[in-house]
């Protein structure tokens, strides 16, 4: 029996006075699609940045793939496995749409901060960015700085840089926000794809997307998971109808 | 998708770059020429490596002059040490030794400075730069206090090619065979794995972490790095100038460089290279002109940064994109429109910037400072006459410039509009 891709327990985060996180314990299987989801002011982010330890855990243990990753600093918790997305896009903008991949996948190629190797000579680096420039369907904008495509394009570079490392548990932070119906589907079946036999953690507003890609649903509301569960258990949860969606008997087509 | 590291076109124009620069001492014989070409070979370096942090890893630095001094008195007294008897190959390997200095500067210090980044890493470096600048008083022994350290790079015996280094010239082709390896060697860098990764954490360090990178490991090495360049500048110019004082090792130095780079380009790799020939220049020649040059260097500087923030690399790569689109020639008209009344603009000022600067600071040519001279006139600073000349001057060239420059603003948009329009 393997260890879980992710174990939560007793996780506690407090800014000063006001606790976020109130004691969250949950194990994310490996290779399953997992999304989290909540109200507004939740934490569901700041679980992730608890995870990916953009910000200090204050109490409690999180562990990848069976290891202690409380207390590592965020590159190397990427380095074990894991890559994240974030809900603001973080791309590198002066730069081109592969030169935002290619630096991507460097250290996970082993090149490290290598100054007696030319760029250009390094195959494997060219092929894997040009693979998931592919992917994300941006090759026609290869040379196109990031920082001016468009939104929408900005969001799949985002998806883009964050899997193009290999890492085997990705947590995507809202990928779908602030997109269009039709945007969202087709970033739905990049997600879908490109997340094929990893371990995936997502926040999602997008009721639609949530239900439709994930595998097993967490409800988080006011710093505590009060469910989780397949999706069709997590719809007719009275628990969950109650507490993140009033007394709405329907989980249908909510957006956000 | 080229792969060689120098295409043809790259290769021309860096061959075309050293050709010119063996080629310049060659028409002018002058030993003034080949002084100021000494200098801007070092200072092209020295802005080099200086942009190897500010423009491409995203530190703006205010003790760069520490790596570059350190350089120049390890030089000074490796140079001391070999003496005469070393060959006049030694001698021209000494600014390794400089450049081994500032590595090492930029090992001990950069530990420090490159904890943080942004406005901590600015003041940290300008705290570290006045600490060092200070120490170098308390420590005459190996900074030779105010007198500084000199030295001399003739050597006794005269072997490789009947060189001694003591032509100025001589020294010339050496600096330019320092900074055209280095030069080679810093381009080199922005096109490998760290150096890619450099820009990355100047973008976005947080996203630089989050795939893999320890941002601090990467400025560190940059640091060091850009400490190597930086002593071999340092080491160069205790070789050219025979002395070195603590003076090099303070904040003007500092000022300075990043000045040459901000005016240059930090954007553009070679636009360092353009504000380190310029800004020597000026410094030089407008210097040996006028008292009032630090003025003008201050107003030039101000310029840049409202007018052209890119420096003035970009606006040369504006120039080719324009040029590459065939909108150029619509815009060369428009330009030397311009030219002529700024021309009278700036004729008007340097008038307002003289008789007040004579006025002031008492530059007169004597009888109780009442005149001034600009080049080979005469001006009497109690007549009205000089005064209302000046004015009237700046005023029509103002108005001109207005009228004249607000037409060619509507071209230019134009242009750009269309440039824009082709490229989406």
């Amino acid at each position: 029996m393997t260890a879980p891709a992710i174990r939560i327990s007793g996780l506690r985060k407090n800014f000063g006075a006001s606790e976020i996180i109130r004691g969250v314990d949950l194990d994310i299987h490996r290779g399953e699609r997992h999304a989290v989801i909540g109200p507004n002011g939740a934490g569901k982010s700041t679980l992730f940045h608890l995870i990916s330890a953009r910000l200090p855990v204050s109490a409690g243990a999180i562990e990848l793939k069976g290891e202690n990753v409380v207390g590592l600093k965020p590159f190397e918790i990427n380095r074990k496995g894991l890559s994240r997305s974030f809900q603001i896009t973080n791309i590198f903008h002066n730069l081109s749409v592969f030169e935002n991949l290619r630096c991507a996948v460097l250290w996970s190629l082993g090149y490290r901060y290598s100054f007696w190797q030319r760029l250009a000579g390094l195959k494997d680096a060219r092929q894997r960015a040009e693979a998931v420039m592919e992917d994300i369907g941006l090759a026609k904008r290869r040379d196109t700085p990031a920082g001016i495509l468009s939104y929408a394009e900005q969001r799949a570079l985002e998806i883009g840089i964050t899997i193009a490392s290999g890492a085997d548990v990705i947590l995507l932070d809202e990928p779908t926000a602030g997109m269009s119906r039709s945007e969202t589907d087709d970033a739905v079946a990049l997600i879908r794809r490109v997340t094929e036999g990893k371990t995936l953690v997502m926040v999602e507003h997008d009721m639609g997307v949530v239900f439709g890609l994930a595998d097993r649903i967490s409800v988080l509301v006011y710093g505590q998971i009060i469910a989780t569960d397949a999706p069709a258990a997590i719809r007719c949860n009275a628990a969950v109808q109650e507490a993140y969606l009033g007394t709405s008997p329907h989980l249908g087509n909510e957006h956000d | 998708m080229n792969s060689a590291i120098f295409p043809r076109g790259r290769l021309l124009l860096w061959g075309g770059c050293l050709a010119a620069a063996i080629a310049l001492p060659l028409l002018f014989k002058s030993g003034f020429v080949v002084s100021l070409l000494c200098q801007m070979g070092i200072m092209v370096v020295f802005a080099l490596s200086y942009n190897m942090l500010l423009g491409q890893t995203g530190l703006l630095s205010f003790g760069h002059a520490v790596y570059y001094g350190l350089g120049a008195f390890v030089t000074m007294h490796a140079l001391n040490i070999v003496g005469k008897d070393g060959g006049p190959l030694t001698t021209a390997l000494l600014p390794l030794v400089g450049g081994l200095a500032g590595m090492l500067a930029g090992v001990l210090l950069g530990y420090v400075t490159t904890k943080k980044a942004g406005t901590t890493f600015a003041m940290i470096s300008l705290g570290i730069g006045e600490l060092v600048a200070a120490s170098a008083l308390m420590f005459p022994g190996f900074f030779g206090g105010e007198g500084g350290v000199s030295g001399n790079r003739v050597v006794g015996k005269e072997n490789l090619l009947g060189l001694t280094w003591g032509p100025q010239v001589e020294m010339y082709g050496l600096i330019v065979a320092w900074a055209f390896l280095a030069t080679v060697a810093m381009f080199a860098l922005t096109q490998t794995p760290l150096g890619r990764m450099a820009n990355a954490v100047r973008d976005n360090p947080e996203r630089a972490e989050f795939v893999g990178y320890d941002t601090q490991r990467v400025r560190f090495l940059m640091v060091i790095l850009s400490g190597l360049f930086a002593g071999i500048a340092g080491g160069l110019s205790a070789l050219n100038y025979e002395i070195i004082t603590a003076e090099t090792l303070n904040a003007h130095t500092s000022g300075v460089v990043l000045l040459m780079t901000f005016v240059g380009g930090i954007g553009f790799f070679y636009g360092p290279i353009i504000g380190a020939i310029l800004i020597t220049v000026m410094q030089i020649v407008i210097g040996g002109l006028t008292h009032a040059w630090l003025l003008y260097f201050g107003l030039f500087f101000l310029f840049m940064v409202l007018m052209a923030p890119g420096g003035i690399a970009s606006v040369i790569a504006v120039q080719r994109n324009l040029w590459l689109a065939g909108l150029l020639g619509r815009m060369l008209p428009h330009y030397l429109a311009v030219a002529l009344p700024v021309l009278v603009l700036l004729a008007g000022l340097v008038g307002l910037v003289e008789l007040s600067y004579a006025l002031l600071a008492g530059e007169g040519v004597g009888a109780g400072d009442t005149a001034t001279r600009v080049m080979t006139m005469e001006f009497h600073l109690n007549t009205p006459g000089p005064w209302l000349a000046a004015l009237g001057t700046t005023a029509l060239g103002l108005l001109l410039t207005r009228w004249i420059g607000s037409r060619a603003g509507v071209a230019w948009n134009a242009a750009l509009a269309t440039l824009h329009g082709d490229k989406a």
